[in-house]
């Protein structure tokens, strides 16, 4: 992969039971520790659900199942 | 430069040592089952302490071999990375950085969940690059093998450099081969074997390690470098070292966030290989059935309407099953008084023993049906993995409190005891969400309340059933909670106000797949927490139940004798029936009695809210754990009682002024009780942990210029992170 200057959109932009390829990180240290735990660039994530009281999201990324606040859905760029 | 024969750059200088007892940290992710792992090595021979000036539960167990020599086995906070977020992850990082710490290990069990290889080896490569001897157990070897995964366990060894041995926590497959490695190990006089480091440092980490190479010459290369990411906070470092750390990262252009991803992807590029070669997947099976459940546990309507009707059903079962056995506890301890009293010759002696002792003890024995069965369903629904759904759908919830998703657990575990419940907050790294999340959480009613509210609510609610299913006490006890968890919520809100925010706040949580739960790790748990209750709380309660016996039965010099001439006085002016009387008479002397005076003393404090003195007695006593409420109760009552009534509720049931015959406990006064325990102070333990727990945090600093500027990778240099 080749820097490209539009790495894509936020992951809370993507629907519920779509899936988005990351193509990078807004925040270092949400990306820190997203990165510890398996999420990579070029990882698959399908939105499973979103909280209730409007609150985050369920994600699957490979084979795990995160939650994610909306802000920290928000520093991720998808494809 | 330090050079010791056979010691290369990578590798620890290690003595040839035959240690005793021989330290094993055991390490690895969050849900990597490394507590089942734990558990059953160790079996019920663990010590539950604390981290040495923290609060994060400290497990240790001993694995003892023919031969006499013991190792002994910590287990750590499960962490992704050595670049912690929270406090319980921090301190694993502050354990394998400091060589003087008496934790510092001497060899680490990395425990992995097999069905995640290539999530969880991240934190493997960056101990072992800390240069420990390590044994690689690959977990859940039972999932694994369900769900269709061939690895070649020999390949994998010899690729990652360390023994590896396929185990299962659930079924003790392996565990018995890892015990031999482990002895092993412990055997074997180490060598500084000379080690590759997995991570190739960038020039400025090299210069760095350089640089600090005389402050700290028994730590490999990337335990320095550590050092100088985490220089800010490690407790280890003595402030002159930490100044010449933090000066040397100015001199070196040590930037730690870019060089933080950089590491982590080279990590990921060095195992993602390895595992691809040796895992093979013969079939695909996602996790199916945990996603059908989460449809309907995690939906946005049904999950929190089931939520609440769980925590519902756990009151419910705690008011109902427990019933049962209090009533055992309870006869046998009367019996045993009675039968105390029947042996001894009547005196100072027999009254100690069975008016003080036996009536305090089994004010703590009763109620411990009530708080195993708490802990258990706890226990359970952290065991299946639905504890990490209540924080994820409860987050919002919570943040609109001040408080995070995380807090739930905290709060929930608050209904069983403040004290571990103050310590699962160290998982919230969040410094105000975290702080708010301590103060509030002693508001929640803990089991210890459990045995007031059970013998007040008697007094004033029928035992009737409702809709077929609740009992109405039952439903009175859930509301009680309930005015609890409001006084919460509304005091995080003022709090949310009030302090100013500090930091990141994270959820980014883990859901783990529904397990069945593993019923040893259940046990062990109610197990643990039962014997702490019962040991510490039981000390307490007996040393005063022993004291409050003498000082109510005994008082100033003359006063006593005073009191007596008194009520046969009163007795003779009224025509007292002879057994009125001696209640009576009994109820002055109590009075007259050094408890008496000191109840009488708070008496005008507690008198609008109905109380009077005897109660007044109980609450001064009910600081040092709730649950002496009862057993001061149970201690006042059994001296003053005439008739040997050996039930306690029944005694309070029966109580009336002597003078007016008006009942004590009438529902007025019952109800400010109940009220005033929902949210009267907390017991010293809870204030003891609140404030050691909130002393050592102020609010976040400013940190070090150099290694803190929040950084977008966006202008930091590697905008794209997949090297090409």
């Amino acid at each position: 992969m080749v820097a490209v200057q539009n790495s894509g959109k936020p992951l809370v932009k993507v629907g519920v039971g779509d899936t988005g390829f990351v193509s990078d990180f807004t925040n270092d240290r949400i990306a820190g520790k997203l990165m510890a735990m398996g999420i990579l660039p070029g990882s698959a994530i399908k939105v499973i659900r979103r909280a209730p009281f409007g609150g985050g999201c369920y994600i699957k990324a490979d084979n795990i199942l995160l939650a994610l606040r909306k802000d920290e859905a928000c520093t991720i760029l998808v494809r | 430069m330090h050079h010791f024969g056979t010691l290369t750059i990578g590798a620890r200088r290690v003595e040839p040592f035959v240690k005793d007892p021989f330290r094993v940290a055991v390490i690895g992710n969050p849900n990597s089952g490394k507590t089942s792992l734990f558990n059953l090595l160790t079996g019920l021979q663990q010590k539950v302490g604390n981290f040495p000036g923290v609060t994060v539960e400290r497990k240790t167990g001993h694995l003892i071999f023919p031969g006499g020599k013991s190792i002994e086995l910590t287990d750590l906070p499960g962490t992704y990375s050595v670049y912690p977020t929270s406090e319980d992850e921090r301190l694993v990082v502050q354990t394998l950085t400091d060589a003087r710490n008496t934790d510092y290990p001497d060899a680490v069990l990395y425990v992995a969940d097999t069905t995640r290889l290539e999530k969880h080896l991240l934190l493997f490569t960056q101990v072992k690059d800390m240069g420990f001897p390590m044994i690689l157990a690959l977990n859940m070897s039972d999932t694994a093998h369900a769900e269709g995964l061939e690895i070649n366990l020999e390949r994998l060894s010899r690729k990652l450099g360390v023994q590896a041995v396929a185990v299962s926590g659930r079924t003790g497959e392996g565990v018995d081969q890892l015990k031999q490695i482990l002895t092993d190990l412990s055997r074997q006089a180490q060598e500084g074997i000379p080690e590759q480091s997995v991570y190739r440092l960038s020039q400025e980490e090299a210069r760095l390690a350089t640089e600090l190479q005389d402050l700290f010459p028994s730590l490999t290369a990337y335990q320095r470098i550590l050092l100088a990411h985490h220089a800010d906070w490690l407790p280890s470092l003595a402030p002159s070292v930490r100044t010449n750390v933090l000066e040397a990262i100015e001199r070196t252009g040590f930037r730690d966030l870019a060089l933080q991803v950089r590491e982590t992807m080279q990590r990921f590029d060095y195992f993602t290989p390895i595992v691809q070669q040796n895992v093979r997947k013969t079939r695909d099976r996602p996790y199916t059935l945990t996603e059908r459940l989460d449809n309907l546990l995690t939906h946005r309507v049904a999950g929190p309407a089931i939520f609440f009707l769980l925590m519902l059903l756990v009151f419910q079962a705690i008011f109902t099953l427990a019933s049962y056995p209090m009533d055992w506890i309870e006869s046998g301890i009367s019996a045993l008084s009675a039968w105390t009293k029947s042996v001894l010759p009547p005196g100072w002696l027999a009254g100690l023993i069975g008016d003080g002792l036996l009536a305090g003890l089994g004010g703590v024995l009763v109620f411990i049906p009530q708080i195993a069965i708490l802990f258990f369903l706890i226990a359970l629904l952290e065991e299946v993995g639905y504890m990490a759904r209540a924080a994820f759908m409860f987050d919002r919830l919570m943040q609109a409190f001040g408080l995070n998703g995380r807090s739930i657990v905290a709060l929930i575990s608050g209904g069983a005891c403040a004290i571990p419940a103050i310590m699962s907050a160290r998982t919230i790294s969040n410094w105000k969400e975290r702080l708010i999340t301590i103060l509030v959480t002693p508001f929640i009613s803990c089991s210890a309340r459990i045995p007031v509210y059970t013998v007040l609510i008697a007094f004033v609610v029928p035992e009737k059933t409702v809709l077929g299913f609740f009992t109405l006490q039952g439903l009175a006890f859930m509301g009680l909670y309930l005015l609890g968890i409001a006084a919460a919520l509304l005091s995080a809100l003022v709090f949310k106000w009030i302090l100013r925010s500090g930091g990141t706040s994270y959820l980014m949580l883990e859901l783990p797949p529904y397990r069945p739960p593993l019923m040893r790790n259940v046990w062990i748990t109610v197990w643990e927490k039962v014997r702490s209750f019962t040991m510490e709380a039981g000390k307490v309660i007996l040393v005063i139940s022993m004291v409050l016996w003498v000082l109510a039965s005994y008082g100033p010099p003359g006063a006593m004798k005073n009191a007596q001439a008194q009520a046969e006085q009163i007795a003779r002016e009224k025509g007292l029936a002879p057994q009125e009387a001696g209640a009576l008479a009994a109820s002055m002397e109590m009075e007259a009695s050094f408890a008496g005076k000191a109840g009488k003393f708070i008496e005008p404090v507690i008198r609008p809210l109905g109380f009077d003195w005897k109660i007044g007695i109980a609450l001064i006593t009910s600081f040092a754990a709730r649950e002496v409420f009862v057993g001061a109760m149970a201690t006042i009552y059994s001296i003053s009682d005439q008739e040997d009534l050996l039930l306690i509720r029944q005694r309070m049931a029966l109580e009336h002024d002597p003078l007016t015959g008006k009942k004590v406990y009438d529902p007025p006064t019952t109800w400010a009780l109940l009220i005033f325990y929902v949210f009267a102070m907390q017991c010293m333990s809870t204030l003891a942990v609140v404030r050691r727990e909130t002393l050592s945090w102020k609010s976040p600093q400013p940190r070090n210029p150099a290694t803190s500027q929040p950084r977008n990778l966006a202008t930091s240099q590697p905008r794209n992170l997949v090297t090409p």
